[in-house]
């Protein structure tokens, strides 16, 4: 094993410090990372069409909206750029008719604390589908994704219906050409990689298939595949004492989120708390934690 | 194209004989010397057994990536992880001739990595830190 050991406290910089960024940045060092918050203090035109990179092509083709101009065939606007001048952040929805509140896609991107970029929210559903009001309670509070407050009656019907916790609607099955996309983007910013916390087991599942690590999280994903197993403790614990714990439930992995998102992992110590994950751009990390299980 | 294989684990020591079935393997494949292969084991442990101890520390641990290849007469090996990097700088040799009471612990790991592999790189980004050696083989002739 290794004696000396030198730890880095603090990230390195990696990007000049300036509040604006002049077009002479652009022609410089092209390997130099650009983060956000110096696209946020670019006038509206250019941000504009660094950001449109992010929003696929074929998805808006979906939904009838012009990929150039992000207006439908009666010219309404059906996407919205937020990239204040001085956020370190972006946020892009798009919706499907007159119901801005309704969207299909968001994607939610913020410089973070080490020279990198968090993907904070990413969904893309189908504006078509059954809605299910898992992100507000009974109360009519936020639920935020089921994680403060809970529908369960909600819930158990989204379970019903084939969605995974956090979700409202059924999705497009679009992950891989956004993720393509985002890469693209943040190959442009010479970044050298993303990261994010997934919400749920399925959307760790997910980002695995598409290529993340883990940072933090590894191991615990090994462990709860292992507890699932038959004679396992998480196995053991899917007694149908409610209806997330159905005894089934560790033959999918949509089956093992809806346990976990019932606490079931608190009969091994644990908690659904401070996974990361991270992707490098251009390179696919083929973890794989819960092998030879389907959705 | 270079031949190249790759294995993606969590970061915990019982990871290391996977690790090191993976090299044989790979190596085998290519009828490397057994000496190279387990000079090759050896670096692979080494330093991966320091990622599990050390950069991963007080962490829930991550990933560990260990990636192969061979070139034209050389073996790369490249082991990625995100934990919290440091330098593989060898500041001083370890004493390996003094008797044993009078050697500091530890600090053999790199030492074997430099005495066996034939180049060492270590490169630690906002991508994860990533440790690179080569070891040159004879060709078959």
């Amino acid at each position: 094993m290794f004696k000396r050991l030198k730890v880095k406290a603090e990230p390195s910089l990696v990007t000049s410090e300036v509040p604006n960024l002049s077009i002479s940045q652009f022609i410089g060092d092209a390997s130099l990372p650009v983060t956000l918050r110096v696209v946020n203090s670019l006038p509206e035109n250019p941000k504009l069409r660094l950001y449109r990179t992010l929003v696929p092509v074929q998805l808006l083709a979906d939904f009838d909206i012009n990929p150039r101009t992000w207006l439908n065939s009666d010219k309404q606007p059906q996407v919205r750029l937020e990239a204040e001048n001085g956020s370190n952040k972006v946020k892009i929805s798009a919706w499907h008719g007159e119901d801005e509140s309704e969207t299909f896609f968001y994607l939610e991107l913020a410089d973070n604390a080490y020279n990198g970029i968090d993907l904070n929210f990413l969904i893309v559903s189908n504006p078509f589908a059954d809605r299910f009001f898992t992100d507000i309670d009974e109360q009519g509070r936020a639920t935020f994704f089921g994680t403060v407050h809970r529908n369960l009656a909600e819930e158990e019907k989204a379970m019903l219906a084939g969605l995974a916790p956090g979700q409202v609607r059924l999705g497009l099955r679009s992950s891989q050409i956004v993720f393509t996309h985002i890469e693209i983007f943040l190959i442009m910013m010479a970044q050298h990689a993303y990261f994010l916390e997934p919400l749920s087991y399925v959307s760790a599942w997910i980002f695995e298939k598409r290529g993340f690590a883990y940072i933090k999280g590894h191991q615990l994903m090994d462990s709860i595949h292992g507890e699932f197993q038959p004679g396992g403790e998480l196995f053991r614990a899917l007694d149908g004492s409610t209806p997330f714990r159905r005894p089934e439930a560790w033959r999918t992995v949509r089956g093992r989120a809806w346990a976990i998102q019932d606490g079931i992992l608190e009969v091994i110590g644990k908690k659904w708390d401070g996974l990361r994950m991270i992707k490098q751009v251009g390179k696919h990390a083929g973890v794989n934690t819960i092998p030879g299980v389907e959705y | 194209m270079a031949s190249r294989f790759q294995i993606t684990r969590a970061a915990e020591l019982e990871s290391l004989p996977i690790f090191r079935e993976f090299i044989t393997e790979c190596c085998r494949r290519y009828q490397i010397p057994e000496e190279i292969i387990l000079d090759v084991k050896l670096a692979v442990d080494e330093a991966c057994t320091n990622i599990i101890m050390h950069g991963y520390k007080g962490m829930d641990p991550g990933s560990i990536i260990l990636s192969f290849r061979i070139e034209a007469g050389r073996i790369l090996v490249e082991i990625t992880d995100f934990g919290h990097c440091f330098e593989p700088v060898m500041t001083t040799i370890p004493d390996v001739e003094a008797p044993l009471e009078e050697r500091e612990p530890g600090g053999l790991g790199l030492f074997l990595i430099y005495q066996t592999m034939d180049y060492i790189d270590y490169e630690a980004s906002a991508a994860g830190n990533c440790l690179t050696f080569t070891k040159n083989f004879p060709k078959r002739s």
